[in-house]
């Protein structure tokens, strides 16, 4: 009897189970499994957009963000082969293309089929700079795809940064050089050793953790007048690109002389080189912090707290120094930002284990249209945004505030998705931006009073005309996005010396610096060698790749 | 001549002992089945995997398909200088360890043997050994607080003149096989003592009444009945610890571990998870991982040895 019963109940599970099996593949309802290379907060069940995907597409998304190391998850994920169905490796999105996780995409991507993705990565010949050695596209990148220009506001890459008071504290003159710089974080300390509460001000913290140590290692190009190109410098005017390590020059040597004299009069902590990401990000929203180098992206939380915490004051504007002539390489023009530049290999991929790659191209595409774009980015008419009778896309103040409110978005923003997916940004084909935050009415309305007069003070309409904004793009890109996984254990003990060593001689009696250097040197160039010998090559490889034969 | 006949005689009484005993005590044999596939699973099964040791692995070619470079791997181990260093750190960490441990574990023990009030030693008791269950995240993160120049010890220092400039604990390498020495005490000694305690607790009270008879005081009472009392289990978990040797640790080096401090605070265990996990080069990581399950065998083996040669309790 009971196994008839079974027996049964197994039929019936199979009739019921048919329908499902002869419906339209493409309405089938499936469940697709999503890695985010970052930390990040799982969506409300009841997220309004990811209701709306659900609808429309039958797709719902199991999320897992990033929780510890990067490169030790993706290394374990190889290991195991445990893929996800849509992949974003991160900022370490090569270690997964090179174990072949990712699928190849480019064949599904055709002028007929995906009209959308078709022209986002063939214009401009995008597709030459995305394919791998093999002609592959394993990844579409998530950011730096403009339609109809781009709009800078704000930088968001590599700047040094001080407090807005101190700069107020300078009668809103913003320092240009290094010197300048330091000298009035010093000015500034002597007359303001603490906060109102009785908090003892640091001058200058350099974060030196992991792949974060870019604070303590980048400055140095960017002084010299080059934009963020990793750890190799490349001088773009002699035609042969010839490709150097910067690290182990004398220019480098002045920066941290001048770091090294800095920690001697107290503007440099010693906890600052072993503190991790947390205590930083921690240290600046406290405010205590006076400037720092660092990407603005980096630190996006801590901007956040403060803004949150009124301490506009105690919030970070980005400028971009260069070394002056006293240091004897002539007169420097700054170039901090680069027009354009596409996020090579970061962003989504399709793993070899998904079952719907097709599925997920359809997605990419469906989501890349304008009225997808507009709910991704402005969410939806009437309830997030409002059209005026011009035609502009607003927001009320409520409804633009609400956006910095995690737990808002949490239930009526689908970031998970459309951070790693691609997307369109810049300006609309009616003139509105496609990021909210862009648009000039409401990046004016809706700023704090206190900015407001910071900013008119400065004599700027925005942050970023602080920086030369017209520079173009070197034809290689930025060198920082060179996948430099063959020469893995090389690059490790080259930064690993950097770290350890670079550190010592900013704490060292400045008598001893001088020796210090030199013995520096000698201990990291033949490592250095091997990286500059690898990064020419590439190098010279995506040159010829972007001006063609 | 009666040897021979002997054994001759023995053999198949024996032989049938074995399955006569292995047939009485079936239950006893099934009930040990999942252990021993356990056992087969996850610690010989795995063994397999050290052939990437002798090979240029990588996950896309897999065991089968990758090249073999017989020694290849160990020569670049020993020609690094981290590994050679993150072998003296294993070591130097964990006989600081193990001395550490050890004696703050005994005497502790013996200090809470001769406490005579109840609720105050269950007290102490409770309190030391609490910080054995929080993870090692949580306490790293507090002695980073504690430890960091405005933290709590430097500013005792600090207050009471010891010194003038705060002291670089995190940063320095010196200091850092001791700062991993004094956290694991902290955390580990009430743990530590609870064994010790219960070997006190089998000594036959007679001893100690016939030793205050002849006169014996506190302190030749302890040297005397309490530690000899305690001395096997003493040798035991010595032995035990000297197999473990190799394991100084991976967590607290792992995250109080700096770029500063690197090459002083870089175990074994962090150097193949550096190499092998981030790096993917895991032959590398399966060479240095063989290396030390080799040292460890043969560092119990030799423990055992001695403890054979001095006539004590020995574990194989």
């Amino acid at each position: 009897m009971k196994k008839f019963l079974a027996t049964m109940l197994a039929l019936a599970m199979i009739i019921a189970m048919l329908p499902a099996a002869l419906a339209d593949e493409a309405l089938e309802p499936i469940t697709v499994t999503v890695f985010r290379g970052d930390p990040g907060e799982q969506p409300t069940d009841d997220n309004k957009i990811y209701k709306m995907i659900e609808e429309e597409f039958g797709i719902k998304f199991e999320f897992e963000f990033l929780a510890g190391d990067l490169d030790e998850t993706l290394g374990l994920k190889i290991a195991n082969e445990d893929y996800p169905d849509l992949f974003d490796g991160g900022n370490s999105a090569e270690l997964i293309e090179n174990a072949d996780a990712l699928i190849d995409m480019l064949p599904y991507i055709t002028e007929e089929g995906t009209p959308n993705l078709y022209k986002h990565i063939y214009t401009d010949n995008r597709v030459a700079q995305l394919l791998d050695e093999d002609g592959h596209l394993h990844i579409i990148p998530n950011y730096g795809i403009n339609y109809n220009g781009q709009i800078q506001n704000a930088p968001s890459g590599p700047q040094f940064f001080l407090q807005k008071q101190v700069v107020a504290y300078n009668n809103y003159v913003v320092p240009k050089t290094l010197n300048e710089y330091f000298d009035l974080i010093e000015r500034f300390l002597a007359d303001n050793p603490t906060n109102a509460d009785g908090n003892a001000y640091t001058g200058f913290a350099i974060l030196c953790e992991d792949w974060r140590h870019f604070c303590l290692i980048n400055p140095v190009q960017h002084l010299m007048g080059r934009p963020n190109d990793g750890e190799v410098i490349i001088d773009v005017n002699s035609g042969n690109w010839e490709t150097t390590t910067f690290i182990n020059q004398p220019y480098a040597k002045d920066y941290y002389k001048k770091l090294n004299e800095e920690f001697q009069k107290g503007l440099i902590n010693k906890d600052t080189f072993v503190m991790n990401f947390d205590q930083y990000i921690a240290a600046l929203s406290s405010g205590t912090i006076l400037g720092m180098f660092d990407q603005a992206w980096d630190f996006g939380t801590a901007t956040d707290a403060l803004n949150a915490a009124k301490m506009y004051e105690n919030n970070f504007v980005g400028m971009p120094l260069v070394y002056d002539e006293s240091y004897g390489y002539g007169v420097i023009e700054e170039h901090y930002v680069n027009g354009t530049v596409m996020n090579k290999d970061r962003g989504f991929g399709i793993s070899v284990n998904c079952q719907y790659p097709e599925r997920m191209i359809n997605l990419f595409e469906n989501l890349l249209s304008d009225r997808w774009q507009k709910i991704l980015q402005w969410g939806i008419e009437g309830e997030d945004y409002y059209v005026d009778e011009n035609g502009r896309m607003l927001m009320t103040e409520e409804q633009y505030n609400q956006r910095s409110d995690a737990n808002w978005k949490k239930a009526n923003q689908a970031l998970a998705i459309w951070e790693s997916a691609p997307k369109k940004q810049g300006v609309q084909d009616d003139g509105n931006a496609w990021a909210p935050g862009d648009q000039a009415e409401m990046y004016f309305g809706f700023m704090n009073e206190y900015d407001i007069d910071f900013y008119a003070k400065l004599g700027v309409k925005v942050p970023g005309d602080l920086f030369d904004k017209t520079l173009e793009l070197a034809p290689y890109g930025e060198a920082w996005e060179i996948d430099t996984t063959p020469i893995a254990v090389d690059k490790q003990d080259f930064e690993d010396i950097q770290d350890k060593r670079l550190p010592e001689m900013i704490m060292a009696d400045p008598a001893e610096f001088d020796a210090l250097w030199d013995a520096f040197v000698e201990e990291i160039n033949p490592c250095a060698k091997v990286f500059s010998d690898f990064m020419q090559e590439e190098v010279l490889k995506l040159v010829e790749l972007a001006l063609g034969e | 001549m009666t040897a021979k006949a002997a054994n001759i005689a023995l053999k198949p009484v024996r032989k049938r002992g074995f399955w006569k005993t292995l047939g009485s005590q079936w239950q006893l044999m099934i009930m040990s089945v999942p252990m021993f596939l356990y056992v087969l699973l996850f610690n010989y099964a795995p063994m397999w995997g050290w052939v990437t040791a002798f090979q240029d692995y990588t996950p896309k070619k897999g065991l089968m398909g990758s090249k073999w470079v017989g020694l290849d791997n160990f020569k670049w181990l020993f020609s690094r200088a981290d590994f050679i260093e993150s072998i003296r750190n294993t070591l130097a960490m964990s006989i600081i360890n193990l001395v550490f441990g050890t004696v703050s574990a005994v005497v502790l023990a013996v200090l809470l043997n001769e406490v005579r009030n109840k609720a105050f030693k269950r007290t102490v008791q409770t309190v030391t050994y609490l910080p054995h269950f929080l993870s090692m995240v949580i306490v790293v993160g507090m002695a980073q607080n504690i430890f960091s120049s405005t933290g709590t010890i430097n500013e005792i220092l600090m207050g009471i003149g010891l010194t003038k400039e705060p002291i670089f604990f995190l940063g320095e390498e010196k200091r850092f096989w001791w700062l991993v020495g004094v956290i694991n005490v902290w955390k580990e000694v009430g743990w530590g003592t609870i064994i010790y305690i219960s070997a006190m607790t089998s000594i036959d009270p007679c001893l100690y009444e016939a030793a205050s008879i002849d006169g014996a005081g506190r302190f030749q009472r302890i040297l005397h009945v309490t530690l000899p009392g305690i001395k096997s289990t003493f040798v035991i978990l010595l032995i035990m610890n000297i197999g473990h040797l190799m394991e100084a640790g991976f967590e607290i080096q792992y995250l109080m571990g700096n770029s500063l401090v690197e090459s002083y605070s870089q175990t074994i265990d962090v150097f193949v998870m550096k190499y092998g996990i981030s790096k993917q080069k895991y032959s590398y990581a399966t060479a240095a991982g063989m290396f030390k399950s080799v040292v460890a065998i043969v560092l119990l083996l030799s423990a055992n040895f001695i403890a054979k040669k001095l006539d004590e309790d020995t574990l194989i």
